[in-house]
């Protein structure tokens, strides 16, 4: 199987459970902030490896990237990425936090990782359960610089592979109409042998 | 004003002055310049890994640094550039995730600047400058009229260097 010849069928599948698991996800956000979450799967692209720092804002933007490994029955990465402002806004709400947008203190790190650790658990575990698979978080990786220099490890493991990545992409917002919303991305970049896995398990035969 | 040409990643350029060359957001990435003082000319990788997996046929040599180094110099001559002349600097190689590698010699980026170390010294081209390694992102702009090296970071507030 490779990425560019994903049927419609296929994205179909891959969308639906997609939405599904961050259905999940959202639900254990919003139970942590005390605020509904809504959330979307706009997009399933298959990019070019080059072109994914442009999907996240462009690589000179500013962003707090965590990033986990998924374990298990399959294997591939996950990448939440959060836009500055809405750093700012998480942390004002989970720890009651001034951030001063240039550093992170322990504290702010810790608690920023434990939402990518939450995310991915409620994600993967409904995940899981829909294509009867074990699927694992590892724990929570951090970097807080240039989207471009917080996503190129991920893309260089996936580049030893080919040159495209499949990007199930996810964006979740609050709703409180007196405040900003919180922003993120979540991105899904399965191997190209566990993209195989979830398509047997899908059903959605190629 | 200054023509800039954006190289991205796993890409390639090389151009004459007054052009500069740019590259965004550099992790464990590693950015290669070469440039010929005496004709202005000079290039810039935007690398990924140290060398394609034996035996296998990539279509994409500037995506890993044994290639890039290479090709950039072949391009140079053709440009004009006198190989005797050209000389090196490397910027990025950073290791982003502190705890993903237990040792940072490593990482990934490590071993691509190694890769260019190594490499650049058997072909004898001298390595003038580098800014390499740390846990932050970085970018290069290269000026093809005085052959200096910009790097520009952001963790901690920006900070910009000369190379």
């Amino acid at each position: 199987m490779t990425f560019t010849h994903l049927t419609e069928t296929q994205l179909d599948a891959l969308k639906e459970i997609s939405n599904i698991g961050m259905g999940h996800a959202a639900t254990a956000l919003s139970q942590m902030i005390g605020d509904t979450v809504h959330l979307r799967v706009p997009r399933i692209t298959v990019s070019e490896i080059g072109a994914v720092p442009d999907l996240l804002g462009g690589p000179e933007k500013v962003v707090v990237g965590i990033t986990l490994q998924v374990l298990g029955d399959a294997r591939g990465n996950i990448l939440l990425v959060f836009p500055r402002e809405s750093v700012t806004l998480l942390l004002s709400r989970l720890v009651r936090k001034e951030f001063r947008e240039s550093e992170l203190d322990e504290l702010s790190t810790s608690t920023l990782k434990e939402v990518g650790n939450i995310l991915s658990s409620a994600y993967l575990s409904a995940l899981g359960s829909l294509l009867h698979m074990t699927l694992i978080p590892s724990i929570p990786l951090l970097a807080f610089d240039m989207a471009g220099a917080v996503v190129d490890n991920i893309l260089i493991e996936l580049s030893e592979a080919g040159e495209l990545a499949l990007i199930v992409e996810t964006d979740f917002w609050g709703d409180r109409p007196d405040q900003e919303p919180i922003k993120g991305h979540f991105l899904l970049l399965p191997d190209p042998h566990t993209l195989d896995v979830i398509l047997e398990a899908v059903g959605g035969e190629g | 004003m200054t023509p800039q040409l954006r190289v991205g990643i796993s890409e390639l350029q090389v151009a004459q002055a007054p052009a500069e060359l740019a590259t965004f957001g550099l992790g464990s990435c590693l950015g290669i310049v070469l440039y010929d003082p005496g004709q202005k000319v000079g290039g810039l990788a935007h690398t990924l890994l140290p060398a394609p997996r034996q035996g296998r046929e990539e279509a994409r040599p500037s995506k890993f640094v044994s290639t890039a180094i290479g090709l950039m110099l072949e391009q140079l001559e053709e440009l004009g550039a006198a190989r005797e002349r050209i000389w090196a600097k490397i910027i990025g190689g950073a290791n982003m995730f502190e705890s993903l590698h237990p040792s940072p010699e490593e990482g990934i980026g490590a071993r691509n600047a190694r890769c260019a170390r190594e490499l650049l010294a058997a072909l004898g081209v001298p390595l003038l400058a580098e800014d390499v390694g740390g846990n932050y992102g970085r970018t290069v702009f290269f000026d093809l009229a005085s052959g200096q090296v910009l790097v520009r970071s952001v963790r901690g507030g920006e900070k910009i260097i000369t190379l």
